[in-house]
């Protein structure tokens, strides 16, 4: 197998090493447009907990859309806790400011007894629409996200994953 | 050429391993390849890696804010360049496998197969003779268990094609080439001797029986 890469010219060596690296590169300009075109730094997140069940269950796989400013209550959000990089998904139950005023958001997990005040960082009691939240959900996928959180649980996987595509992609001809 | 076993039910691996040879043995012949065709597409794909690689650096330094305008702009150059890429593979490179000059001569061989079938389609555009196509099956030059042999290979390919006839005289088989294209002056029949025609002058004795039928 190996033999068929030593024989080959470096020209077309390189031309292997390109496909790889451009399934890679592409995948991530694809990942790259999207988060454009949503204006959202992460237009696709996995549920990890299941602070909101019924409704989502962990490991289901969400979308989201940023452009839209003027979040409502009953909406579910995406937000970061500032500080740390763990997406939380919630619903908006309240509201302050909007239009001229900068928004102002307080969630709650429909699952979860309390509000979001405990969860957010110290001394903060509202989420900034404009700076804390990723986007809200427009679509989801159910079950198909698990994937993620095998492979950031186990992160060999990732590791696995990746140089088993590496093989297949450089060595493959067709 | 080293002995490398393929699995002769793969066309894919069967046209590519030929197509190695084809270069291998061109430019053993001492045919200069050019190598503008495969630079560019190089250049092309590296250029958008490039771009995207620097994309994934300024967002893991940067973040996503500071970033947007930038990533906006690298995702639309990309796409073009994937764009200018995919057309450079599709409408230039077009099976080209091989573009070289011997002797001022300029020729380029573009290969091709055909699903299910397991025949060798090749085009030899040659500034000297125009374009022809030539076809043979596989199994001409691959053994039953995957073996690709040299041999049957050169001489399909100088008997059927001037340019590399005329580069190496050894494998052009006298009676295909008469066939084929009339002699060039370089290769007259010699009135002496026993009546076999070796344009290189080596001795001709160890080609066997299509040899020996030309009586002088």
């Amino acid at each position: 197998m190996f033999s068929a890469l030593g024989n080959l010219q470096p020209r077309q060596l390189a031309a292997q090493i390109l496909n790889f690296a451009l399934v890679l590169s592409t995948a991530f300009m694809l990942w790259k447009g999207l988060s454009v075109f949503t204006n959202s730094s992460s237009p696709i997140v996995v549920v990890l907990s299941g602070s909101m069940e019924p409704a989502f269950q962990r490991g289901d796989l969400l979308f989201l859309w940023n452009r839209g400013q003027e979040t409502q209550v009953g909406e579910i959000v995406v937000y970061n806790v500032r500080g740390k990089d763990i997406p939380i998904v919630h619903r908006v139950i309240r509201r302050f400011g909007g239009g001229s005023a900068p928004l102002q958001l307080l969630t709650k997990g429909d699952n979860n007894a309390a509000d979001d005040t405990e969860l957010y960082a110290r001394g903060q009691s509202y989420l900034d629409r404009s700076k804390d939240v990723i986007g809200s959900v427009v679509g989801y996928v159910p079950f198909v996200g698990y994937v993620t959180i095998l492979l950031s649980e186990y992160p060999w996987l990732k590791t696995a994953m990746l140089g088993f595509m590496a093989l297949t992609v450089v060595l493959q001809r067709e | 050429m080293g002995d490398t076993k393929i699995s002769p039910h793969s066309l894919a691996e069967l046209k590519n391993t030929t197509d190695d040879a084809l270069g291998n043995y061109l430019r053993g012949l001492k045919f200069e390849q050019d190598n503008t065709r495969l630079d560019v597409r190089l250049a092309i794909g590296y250029a958008s890696v490039v771009i995207a690689a620097a994309t994934f650096a300024a967002d893991y330094k940067l973040g996503w804010e500071a970033t947007k305008t930038w990533t906006a702009v690298a995702v639309v150059a990309y796409a073009l360049l994937n764009g200018a890429f995919t057309y450079w593979m599709w409408a230039v490179e077009k099976g080209c496998v091989f573009t070289g000059v011997r002797e001022g001569n300029k020729i380029s061989v573009a290969s091709k197969t055909k699903k299910h079938d397991p025949t060798y389609y090749l085009t030899i555009s040659s500034a000297n003779s125009g374009s022809k196509q030539i076809t043979a099956p596989f199994t001409t030059w691959f053994t039953a268990d995957g073996y690709f042999v040299a041999k049957p290979f050169q001489q399909w390919l100088a008997s059927s094609v001037e340019a590399i006839g005329n580069a190496d005289s050894k494998n052009a088989l006298r009676d295909q080439r008469d066939e084929i294209a009339s002699p060039s002056p370089e290769v007259e029949l010699t009135p002496q001797g026993n009546g076999t025609a070796d344009a290189s002058g080596t001795d001709g004795k160890a080609k066997g029986s299509k040899r020996s039928k030309r009586k002088g």
